[in-house]
Order: structure tokens, then sequence, then C-alpha cells
């Protein structure tokens, strides 16, 4: 005999309580990371800008473009940064990475301007451009893009891993407990059938040989009570077997 | 990837200087077979790539590159990609002669051998080809190298090793950067800068009217290069750059450039100067044709001129459809004035050897031209190398190389302009001539106001 009614509540609130943890753990695991990475791919492209703007500052004063043009497209090979370009204190282009041509938003933007701000791109996609002065800004300005896309895409990742292990757990998690509700509502199960035997035949010696008297624990104790009760009922006294597991 | 050189086996019995693992072995069969007196020679040319002589061995080891048989060049260059004419062009020109001097005798007793590796125009394998050259196979110096973008990137490293004196010479690039300082002193040029030859045509296409000056340029250090020529040249007239579009090194002529001539179409340009390589210039050409862009295009040296006139008129019923506005700016005199010396000589070496790509460094079908511009520049390139390694005299050593270089003053090659070398003068040669496209060659181009004006 199954006991299923005794312990679905305390499944239901095995359920609930581990989907609210996992639920509450994936938002914060979502926020924390989409807010750590953020920054750092923000901090990595500030930090890209400002070793351009540093290490061009010599090559600008030298006029010498090719070297600065081949400075910059060894750091669009870096993942995630999709252009660069670099103005002169006149806001004239004197480098950038742009293919077919510099893109119209750009060309009117404020290019002395090195706060990030994001920036939608026809034909090219989502970006967070931040620049960084040359010189404090008397030689010129670096501007990075770092495509949003390609940052949106490592967050999911992250993410869905964090999240893909918290499921596991989750259910790893349920399949133990129903495992450990069925061991403890097993012998509950067998006490409730073997109490049912003795009241329909409690003259039977056979019901005081079952390895359910001679358990060392609370079902053995009510079993050896049941069979006790019943047999006080019949005028009959304990068998040898529960007196001396008693 | 390491690709060496078959020696050239002449019907002479002679090994040219090109040598490799694979290609050493196929020909030292059958150098055994047919010509046992080659087999020294041959032995010699293996260097430590075939297990050489115990001195050679040693000498190379110790960092001279030459020994008592041979003086070991450096190649990175592009042999496969969608710029392999440009390398194979360059190599073909430099083989005809220094095969040549080898037939006779070497240098000084020495054979001239080169050390190649294909870099496919790509900056990243230029660099690990130039490590390898140096410090593997320890070359006696670096030569006949093809491109800014890969020249650009190994200049810090000749300024790393500058206590080893290896020297580049006579890159295929006009470029700045080994023309000024800090890498300069590092690099020795024989053609003609960049930016005299955008200076060369703004100001051409200045005086026959011709403003508004756009550029279609590759978005890399070459492109830049050029760019910032033409915006200095324009800058002289009291003009600015009316507009420019790019394209992605490597494109293909397949690809379409239909937005390129659309940028510019956008800005109504009077000509437009290209600063790319042969593939994407014919399509640039193409398409602006198509589009209806009809102003003079103007390519530089670097272009590839045979390869860039042989995409645009292939199969085409009208052959001069999109070679009509074309000007090609050269670094060296054209190939079919033998009235030249350099140029008859340069068209006999050629017949006498034409030199091949060694087989092993062939990944994609390429009919090289029997002549063309870049056969002729490298052949310029090799005779020069050719009198400063003989002024090294019997004992060559790298320390010896900047006082040969500089000891050529008024140098005669062979063509009507003097060359000349020292401490502030790095570069050889400061001619640039103009072409244009007529009866299917280009031929030099006299009068711009009868032809563009």
């Amino acid at each position: 005999m199954r006991i299923r009614r005794l312990f679905k509540w305390t499944r239901f609130g095995i359920f609930a309580v581990f989907g609210l943890i996992v639920l509450s753990t994936s938002i914060l695991c979502i926020y924390t990371v989409d807010t750590e990475l953020s920054a750092e791919y923000e901090v990595n492209t500030q930090n890209i800008a400002k070793t351009i703007a540093d290490s061009s500052a010599g090559i600008l004063l030298n006029q010498n473009l090719a070297t600065l043009q081949s400075l910059v497209d060894q750091f669009l090979e870096v993942q995630g940064i999709r252009y660069i370009y670099i103005t002169s204190e006149t806001g004239e282009f004197l480098a950038h990475t742009f293919v077919p041509g510099i893109p119209e938003e750009i060309l009117e933007s404020d290019h002395s301007n090195t706060a990030p701000v994001e920036r939608s791109l026809p034909g090219m996609g989502d970006f967070i451009e931040v620049g960084s002065p040359i010189l404090a800004g008397v030689a010129g300005t670096v501007h990075v893009g770092m495509d949003l896309d390609v940052v949106a895409l490592k967050i999911q990742r992250a993410i869905g891993q964090q999240v893909y292990l918290i499921s596991v757990m989750l259910v790893l998690g349920v399949l133990a407990s129903i495992w450990f509700v069925n061991l403890a509502a097993k012998p509950l199960g067998e006490l409730l059938a073997y109490a049912v035997e003795l009241a329909r035949d409690g003259e039977n010696d056979e019901l005081g040989e079952r390895d359910l008297l001679a358990r060392d624990d609370e079902v053995g104790h009510l079993a050896r009570l049941f069979l006790h009760v019943s047999r006080q009922g019949a005028g009959r006294g304990l068998p040898a077997r529960v007196s001396g597991a008693e | 990837m390491q690709h060496s050189l078959g020696p050239e086996a002449s019907s002479s019995g002679n090994w040219g200087p090109l040598v490799t693992r694979k290609s050493v072995m196929r020909s030292g069969l059958a150098a055994l077979l047919v010509a046992p007196f080659t087999v020294s020679s041959l032995a010699a040319g293996r260097g430590q790539e075939s297990g050489g002589s115990e001195a050679e061995s040693s000498d190379l080891a110790e960092g001279r590159g030459a020994t008592d048989e041979e003086i070991v060049l450096g190649v990175s260059a592009a042999f496969s990609g969608p710029s392999r004419g440009l390398g194979t062009e360059l190599y073909r020109g430099a083989m005809a002669y220094f095969n040549n001097v080898n037939e006779n005798g070497g240098i000084e007793g020495r054979r001239v051998s080169l050390k190649l590796y294909d870099d496919g125009y790509q900056p990243d394998p230029c660099v690990q080809n130039t490590m390898r050259l140096m410090l593997e196979d320890k070359v006696f110096l670096l030569f006949g190298y093809v491109g800014t973008p890969t020249v650009t990137r190994v200049l810090p490293i000749l300024k790393k090793f500058q206590d080893e004196k290896i020297f580049l010479f006579f890159p295929f690039t006009g470029a700045q950067p080994q023309r000024e300082p800090p890498y300069g002193e590092f690099a020795f040029n024989l053609r003609a800068s960049y930016n005299q030859e955008t200076a060369g045509l703004v100001d051409n296409l200045v005086r026959i009217g011709r403003r508004r000056i756009a550029v279609f340029y590759q978005i890399d250090a070459y492109g830049r290069s050029g760019w910032a020529g033409v915006r200095a040249a324009l800058a002289k007239h009291g003009e600015r750059l009316a507009g420019e579009a790019t394209y992605s090194r490597g494109e293909k002529f397949t690809g379409s450039m239909r937005k390129q001539v659309e940028i510019l179409q956008g800005v109504s340009p009077d000509a437009v100067i290209c600063i790319g390589a042969y593939a994407a210039c014919a399509a640039f050409a193409r398409d602006a044709v198509d589009l209806g862009l009809d102003v003079p295009i103007a390519n530089l040296s670097f272009v590839g001129s045979e390869n860039l006139l042989k995409l645009l008129t292939e199969g085409q019923d009208d052959a001069e459809r999109y070679t009509r506005q074309l000007i090609n700016s050269q670094v060296v005199p054209s190939y079919e004035d033998t009235s030249i010396p350099a140029v008859q000589e340069y068209r006999d070496l050629m017949a006498r050897h034409d030199p091949q790509v060694p087989a092993d460094l062939v990944q994609e079908e390429y009919a090289p031209f029997p002549h063309s511009f870049g056969s002729l520049e490298g052949f310029l390139n090799a005779k020069l190398l050719g009198e400063i390694l003989r002024r090294l005299g019997p004992d060559p050593d790298r320390t010896g190389l900047e006082e040969a270089v500089f000891s050529i003053e008024d140098f005669d090659l062979g063509i009507s302009e003097r060359v000349s070398f020292g401490p502030d003068r790095r570069q050889g040669l400061q001619s640039v001539y103009h072409t244009v496209v007529e009866d299917g060659r280009f031929v030099p181009l006299d009068d711009w106001g009868a032809r563009f004006g």
C-alpha cells in the first residue's frame, strides 16, 4: 500500500522551494553577469582606446599615418571590436577601419567626445563607442566601437551556462528529495498494510513473525504496538519474537 | 609553411640559386644521374636544411648567412592569394638576374641563393616568416618583400634585432615607414615612394583642371600611406580630398565594388586615385564604368599593371571599355623601351632563364607575363643588390653592408636615372613614370591635357 496523500504537500513544498531558489539565483546571476560583463567590456574598450591613444601620439606627431593605420588594424583583431577611428584635433579622419566608407552618423558626430555612447549603424549593427584623447585632446581622439551583439552573445552564453548549472541542480535535488520521501513512505505503507491485516485476522500466528516487528525504529515500535493491542483484545499474550525484540 | 626553391638545373649543368628540402631531394636524384659533377654544389646549396658539410653548418649557425659557396637571401612575399601575381613577378625578375650571376661564377665565387616563404600578402605570416629567416635560417639579409602591411609589421623586428645587422633590401612598397625614423635605418629602398607617385598623379591632374580628386583605397597601412600622399599633394594645391571609399585587403575581382563607386559618385569627383592591388582595383574600375563614373582612374605602381589589364580586358568584346580612363603610375621605365640598356638586359635574361616560382610554393594557378613592370623592378633590385654584394669584397659580412650601400654613388644601373645612397639617402631612385593603355598594353602618357583634359 502506497502513502500518497501524506507527502503530497511535502513534495509540493520541495518543488516550490527549489523553484524559488532557482528563480532568484538565476535572476541574481543574470543581473550580476550582465552588469559585470557589460562593465568589463566597456572598461576593456576604454583601455584599448587609451592604449591606442598613448601609442599613437608619437606616430601622429611624425605624421606617419601608415604606421598609425597598422597599429589600428592590429587592435581590430581583438574580439568584439568592430571599428576604430582616429580623428585629428580639427576633426579630420586620420585612420579608420570602415568599409566601404565612413558611416554618416560617425561623420556627423562630435569627434572630441570621449564619453561612452551607444550607436546603431545601418548595415553594421549596434555598438558602444568609447573615446580617448591623444595628448589631452590637442593631437586628436581615438574612438573604439565595441559590437553590442557580440557582447550580448557573450553575456547570454555566460548566463546560459549559469542557469543551466542551476537547473541541473534543481532537477537532481527534486529527484533526490522524491527518493528520500519514498524511502520514508515505504515502511509506513508496510505498517499500514500490517495494521489492516491485524484488524482482519488478528488470530493468525503468522502475523507475529513478520520482519516489520524486528525493526528498531518508530515503524517497528508501532507494528509491535498494533500487534500487542490486537492480541490483548483477543486475550492472548505477545509472541516470543515480539517480546525478544522489545 | 616553408617553401624552398628548387635548384634550377640549366642545360649546362649548373645549378640555380634556389634550394628547398623537397626540390633538392628530387633534383638531387636527377643530378646524380645526369650530372655527377654538380653534386658538390648541390650539397653546398642545401645548407642546414639538408645537412650540408659541418663547415657550412657552422658558418650559418654563426649567423653569417654566407658560406664560402653561397650567400643566402631571405624572402617573404605573396605567392598565394589574390595578390600572388605581385610576388611572382618580382621574384621572376630577380631570379633572371641572379641565375645569370650564378651561371657566371657567382659573386666572389659564391652563388646567390634565395630562401623563400609565402606570406600571402598577410602581416602575421610575414612576421613569422621573418623570424624564421632571421633566427632559424640565419640569412645574410632580407630581400624582395612585398607590400606595406607586411613590411610595416616587420620593421619593429629589425629594430629589435638591430645588433644582428640584418637589413631589408628593396621591398616592393613605396610606403613611408621604411623611409623614415624610427625604422628607416633598417631598410634600403630602390623605388620611388608612394608620396612621389601620388604627388605626380595629383600635380598632373590638377594641372589639367581635375581638382576634385577622390581616393579608393585598401583599408590598411598601404592604403593609408597612399591616402596620406594624395592628401598631402592636394594640400599643396590648396585642395582637400573630395571623398573616399575603402575595401578590405584580399578582395577578388569577382567581388562587387558598387557600394564604393556609389559613395564616390556622391561626391562628383574629377578623378579617382586607387591605392590597392590589381584584383580589387580592376573590380572598382569595372564597376565604375558600369555605373557611369566616367572620370580618370589612376593606380599606383604596386597595383600590378599587367594583371590589372588582363582582368579588365579578358573576355571583353570591347577591350578598351574598362581601360580608356586608366592611368597607371610606374617606378621603373617601360619594359617595351629596348633603347634602355637595362631593359634590353632584362628582356634577354628573362628570355634566357624564364624563372618560375618553385612548384611547392604554387597553390593556385598563375600564368606569369613574359615581361612586366613588376619583374623589371625585381630585376633592377637584384642587379643593384648584386653590385652591393660585390662591394662587400671576398669576405662578406653583414657589418659591412651599410658601408657597401653608401659607397653606391652615381651608379649606372642601366636606366636613365643614376643611383646614389647615403646615410640620409636610403632610396635609390626618384623617378615616376605615367602610363595609359593603348592597343592592349601600357604605353607612356606624354600629354595629360590631350588625353584627360
